[in-house]
């Protein structure tokens, strides 16, 4: 089963894409994916129900957030009220750390993304910071990555033992499905996706053209 | 009165339109800004842009945006531009080699409005603006 793990639609600031539009772009493209989540910045889309679309679609619609710390960007997989309330998603400033903690505590998962990205990105903060205890998974993987940004985000992964995942980053419609995750079973749902996450049976792959 | 151009139902969902290379040589930039009171180093000199810590003079933003709204216009003649939407991922230097590519995305028959993401990506294939367009075709 493959899902692109980390897309904007337009509820978040920078994002153009409406995700019905991706779905219909995904099957006109005939794309091999399954499904995606979507991570809207600094935010948490509790009102938004997919449901429908998935059923209309056949697609695997799943809904997290992307954080924003000292390390940069952070994925998180598995929201739930819990997390909500123990996390200011509009921070721009959250410690790693207490994220990791916090999702790990409230049954979520935290997922540093494209960290090759200067500034926005792990990788350059690890040489000031230092590495972040409690982090197990990075994306390596990232649709809108330039230049070695991924060799660095995979050279990471190596050095730290960290697995690794996969994710458009899409903004706008024609960029889903750039990158994503290959997972060895089936997810139905994002409890589902959170127990993969944190097993070992998937792996980054990238379809950029 | 309509000949030669494109109505909403030429137009199909996950179109591509013609991918072209705007001219963003050094010349090319320099006669835009001249003619946008836009003379600056940054624009028109990489040794100085590069003192200002960048890698080298950039495309100034507005005219790739022009440059992207020529595209949608050589492709749809005639037609109303509502929109054109641009996210500036990374800087577009000048005398690199640029491809603009745009793809329809979405449709809205009641109002004949379609829309276009639109990418302008460098020699090494990245992604250093993209946006979206939203354009009004005539009826057939």
């Amino acid at each position: 089963m493959i899902l692109d793990l980390h897309s904007h639609s337009i509820r978040s600031d920078d994002g153009r894409a409406k995700v019905e539009n991706y779905c219909q772009w995904i099957r006109k493209r005939e794309l091999p994916l399954d499904g995606f989540v979507l991570t809207e910045h600094r935010q948490w889309d509790a009102k938004s129900d997919y449901r429908k679309l998935e059923d209309e679609t056949g697609l695997c619609i799943l809904k997290g957030s992307e954080v924003e710390t000292e390390y940069g960007h952070v994925l998180l997989f598995g929201v739930n009220d819990d997390l909500v309330a123990a996390l200011d998603f509009s921070r721009l400033d959250l410690p790693l750390h207490e994220v990791v903690a916090a999702a790990d505590r409230c049954g979520a998962i935290a997922v540093p993304c494209h960290p090759g990205r200067v500034t926005v990105g792990m990788c350059a903060h690890y040489g000031t910071l230092g590495p972040c205890e409690g982090v197990q998974v990075i994306e390596t993987l990232n649709g809108g990555s330039r230049g070695t940004e991924n060799e660095e985000a995979i050279a990471l992964a190596e050095q730290y033992g960290y697995r690794g995942v996969g994710g458009s980053d899409a903004h706008i419609v024609s960029f889903i499905g750039r990158c994503a995750t290959k997972f060895e079973r089936e997810i139905r749902d994002i409890g589902d996706l959170v127990s993969e996450l944190r097993g070992d049976a998937y792996e980054a792959v990238s379809f950029k053209e | 009165m309509n000949e030669g151009k494109k109505s909403f139902a030429d137009v199909e969902f996950g179109e591509d339109l013609p991918e072209f290379h705007p001219a963003i040589d050094m010349k090319s930039v320099k006669r835009f800004t001249d003619a946008t009171g836009m003379s600056w180093s940054r624009f028109n000199d990489h040794e100085e842009a590069k003192k200002q810590g960048l890698p080298g003079a950039i495309v100034p933003g507005i005219m790739s945006q022009g440059i992207l709204a020529a595209m949608v216009n050589n492709w749809a003649p005639g037609c109303t531009t509502l929109k054109i939407d641009t996210i500036f991922r990374a800087s577009l230097l000048v005398d690199s080699t640029a491809t603009c590519r745009g793809v329809v995305t979405d449709m809205v028959e009641d109002e004949g409005i379609v829309e276009v993401d639109l990418t302008i990506s460098n020699e090494a294939g990245e992604t250093r603006v993209m946006g979206t367009a939203l354009i009004r075709l005539q009826d057939a």
